[in-house]
C-alpha cells in the first residue's frame, strides 16, 4: 500500500497530465456533435452574459457601421414594398364568371378587342366612364389566374426569428457564432440561420437565452445548393482558408458554367427555404483526376461584419425527416418477410 | 494567511488574463492570420516552484474557460495542459549556472532578455504547433498552418513581452 502511494506521488505529474489530456481531447472531438449539454460552449448562461456585455460595449464603437447596414437593409425592404406596377398585384375578388354548375368560364378573362381599344393603354386605372360601362374582366386586368387557383407567393412554413450576433470567429478551422436568442424565442438545434444577404449557418445547441451556431465556415458544414440558372444540384463546402470564398462540389464536368452565376439553396435538406442566395461563381477549373468541376464561390455573406441574422423555422421539417428516415432506414422487422420469401425460392 | 493571499492573487490573475483575452485581445488578429494567446501568460508566469499537479490543473482550467468562450470543445485545454506539463522541463533545461534563487520568478528584468526570450519561444512555439495542427485535425494545408503558427508566435510573444515590461517589477535581485 505504501509503495502504491509512493508510486502515485512520484508519477502524479505524468498521470494527471494524461488524464487531463484525455478529458480535453474527448471534449474537443465530441464538440461537433449536436446533442451535447450546452454547458461547455458559449451558449451557457455565464459565457452568454459576458459576450452580450462585450457586444453592448463594442457596439458603441460600431454604431456608424451598424446604422449604415440597417439603412441598406431598410432600403432593400422598401424597394420590395413599392414594386413597379403589375408585379405581385392581386385583385381582392377574382373576375371569374361561373356557369350554373360552378365551373369557371374562361371566356370572361379574354378581353374584347373593341373594348380594349376604347380603354386604351390605361389598364391599371381605367376612367370612371369605362369602369361604369364595363364591370367585366377588363376592370382588373392584372389578375393572374393559373389553372383555376392562385399561387402562394410567400411561404408561411418559414417564419423568421431576428437575432444579434454576439461572438463570431473567422480564422479557426471550425468557426462558430453565438446569438442572443434561445429556447425562450423558439430556437431549436438544427434550424437554419441566414442574414439579409444569404446563408450563414445552422444552430448547434441552445440554452434558455443564447444559441451557438455552426457557421458556414465549418469543416463539417455542407449546404445543399443549386445553380439558379439551370438548376444543377451541388453541395457548398468551406475548404478552410479564406472566409469570403467556398467551394461548390458535385457539378458534373459536362455542365456549362458561367462566371457570376448565382448559387442558391436547393431546399433539399429542409434547413433553408428554397432559393436563398449562397454566393456567386467566381472561377471554375477542370482538374484531370476528378469527375466534377472545382467551382470557387464568392460567398454572398461577408462574415467579417455579420451583425444581425435571422433564424429560419421550418415547421414541416420533423414530419419530413421522420418520413425520409422511415424510407431510408433498414426495415425494423426484417425477420418476417425473410421467412416468407425463403420458401418461394 | 499567506496561502489564502496567494490563492486570492492567483484567482485575480486568472480573472484578469481570461477577461482581457475574451473581451479585448481575442478580437484582434495580425495580418489576418495570427491570433494572440495572451491567456498563456497565466500559466507561463506562475511562480517557479508551483507543484506540477497544481500547474496542470490551472492550465486545464484556463484552457477550458477559453474553450467555453470560443466554442472549441477542449482544444485550448489540451494545448494549455501540454504547456503546463512542459514548463518544468524547460525551466530545468534553462537553469542558470548556480541554480534558481528562492525569489526568482519568470521576469524579464530579473532573468535577463536572453533567458526570457528562449523560455518564451520554446514554450509558445510548442503550444502553437500543437494547437493549430490539432485544430486542423490533419496536415492538409501545411504552408497556411505554418504561417498561422509563425505569425501567432510573434503576436503572442510580443504581447506577453509588453505585459512583462509594463506590469512586472524592475528591481534586480541577481548581481
Amino acid at each position: 500500500m505504501r509503495n502504491l502511494i509512493a508510486f502515485l506521488l512520484r508519477y502524479q505529474g505524468v498521470m494527471l497530465f494524461v488524464l487531463l489530456e484525455v478529458v480535453s481531447l474527448f471534449l474537443f472531438i465530441t464538440n461537433s456533435s449536436y446533442q451535447r449539454a450546452a454547458f461547455f460552449n458559449s451558449a451557457n448562461a455565464y459565457a452568454g452574459t459576458v459576450l452580450a456585455r462585450r457586444t453592448q460595449v463594442t457596439d458603441y464603437f460600431k454604431l456608424d457601421e451598424l446604422n449604415r447596414q440597417l439603412l441598406a437593409d431598410n432600403a432593400k425592404l422598401r424597394q420590395q414594398l413599392y414594386p413597379p406596377d403589375f408585379t405581385r398585384r392581386e385583385a381582392d375578388s377574382l373576375p371569374v364568371g361561373r356557369d350554373t354548375l360552378g365551373h369557371v368560364i374562361y371566356r370572361h378573362l379574354r378581353p374584347d378587342p373593341s373594348v380594349a381599344l376604347a380603354v386604351g393603354p390605361g389598364l391599371a386605372a381605367p376612367t370612371p366612364a369605362a369602369k361604369g360601362k364595363l364591370p367585366s374582366a377588363l376592370a382588373r386586368p392584372d389578375t393572374l389566374l393559373l389553372a383555376g387557383a392562385r399561387l402562394a407567393t410567400r411561404d408561411a412554413a418559414y417564419p423568421l426569428v431576428p437575432a444579434r450576433v454576439l461572438n463570431n470567429s473567422l480564422r479557426a478551422v471550425d468557426n462558430y457564432l453565438t446569438l442572443n436568442v434561445g429556447e425562450a424565442d423558439g430556437v431549436q438545434p438544427g434550424l437554419g440561420v441566414m442574414s439579409a444577404t444569404g446563408v450563414v449557418g445552422q444552430v448547434k445547441s441552445v440554452s434558455a437565452h443564447y444559441a451557438t451556431v455552426f457557421s458556414l465556415l465549418h469543416s463539417k458544414m455542407a449546404v445543399a445548393a443549386k445553380i439558379k440558372r439551370d438548376g444543377t444540384f451541388g453541395s457548398v463546402k468551406w475548404p478552410g482558408d479564406d472566409y469570403s470564398h467556398a467551394l461548390l462540389d458535385y457539378i458534373p464536368r459536362q455542365n456549362r458554367l458561367v462566371v457570376g452565376d448565382s448559387v442558391v439553396t436547393s431546399g433539399y435538406n429542409a434547413v433553408f427555404p428554397e432559393g436563398v442566395l449562397v454566393g456567386t461563381v467566381e472561377s471554375f477549373v477542370k482538374e484531370p483526376d476528378k469527375n466534377f468541376w472545382t467551382v470557387k464561390l464568392r460567398l454572398a455573406v461577408d462574415f467579417s461584419r455579420l451583425t444581425y441574422v435571422y433564424v429560419v423555422h421550418n415547421r414541416p421539417r420533423t414530419e419530413r425527416d421522420s418520413l425520409e428516415t422511415a424510407i431510408t432506414a433498414p426495415e425494423p422487422t426484417p425477420a418476417k418477410p425473410l421467412k416468407i420469401t425463403r420458401p418461394t425460392r | 494567511m499567506s496561502i489564502l493571499g496567494e490563492l486570492l492573487r492567483q484567482l485575480l490573475r486568472f480573472g484578469l488574463y481570461a477577461g482581457v483575452q475574451v473581451l479585448i485581445v481575442g478580437q484582434l488578429s495580425l495580418f489576418g492570420l495570427g491570433w494572440c494567446f495572451l491567456y498563456l501568460g497565466f500559466v507561463l508566469f506562475l511562480p517557479l516552484r508551483t507543484p506540477i499537479a497544481v500547474q496542470l490543473l490551472l492550465g486545464f482550467a484556463i484552457g477550458l474557460a477559453m474553450d467555453i468562450s470560443y466554442d472549441t470543445g477542449g482544444l485550448h485545454a489540451a494545448a494549455a495542459v501540454l504547456l503546463a506539463y512542459l514548463r518544468p522541463w524547460v525551466l530545468r533545461l534553462l537553469t542558470p549556472r548556480d541554480g534558481y534563487d528562492a525569489q526568482d520568478t519568470v521576469n524579464v528584468h530579473q532573468m535577463g532578455w536572453q533567458w526570457f526570450m528562449v523560455y518564451m519561444l520554446i514554450l509558445v512555439s510548442l503550444h502553437h504547433v500543437l494547437y493549430f495542427f490539432l485544430e486542423l485535425g490533419s496536415f492538409q494545408h501545411p504552408l497556411l498552418t505554418l504561417g498561422r503558427v509563425g505569425v501567432s508566435i510573434l503576436f503572442t510573444t510580443i504581447a506577453l513581452l509588453i505585459v512583462q515590461l509594463l506590469f512586472f517589477p524592475v528591481r534586480r535581485k541577481r548581481s
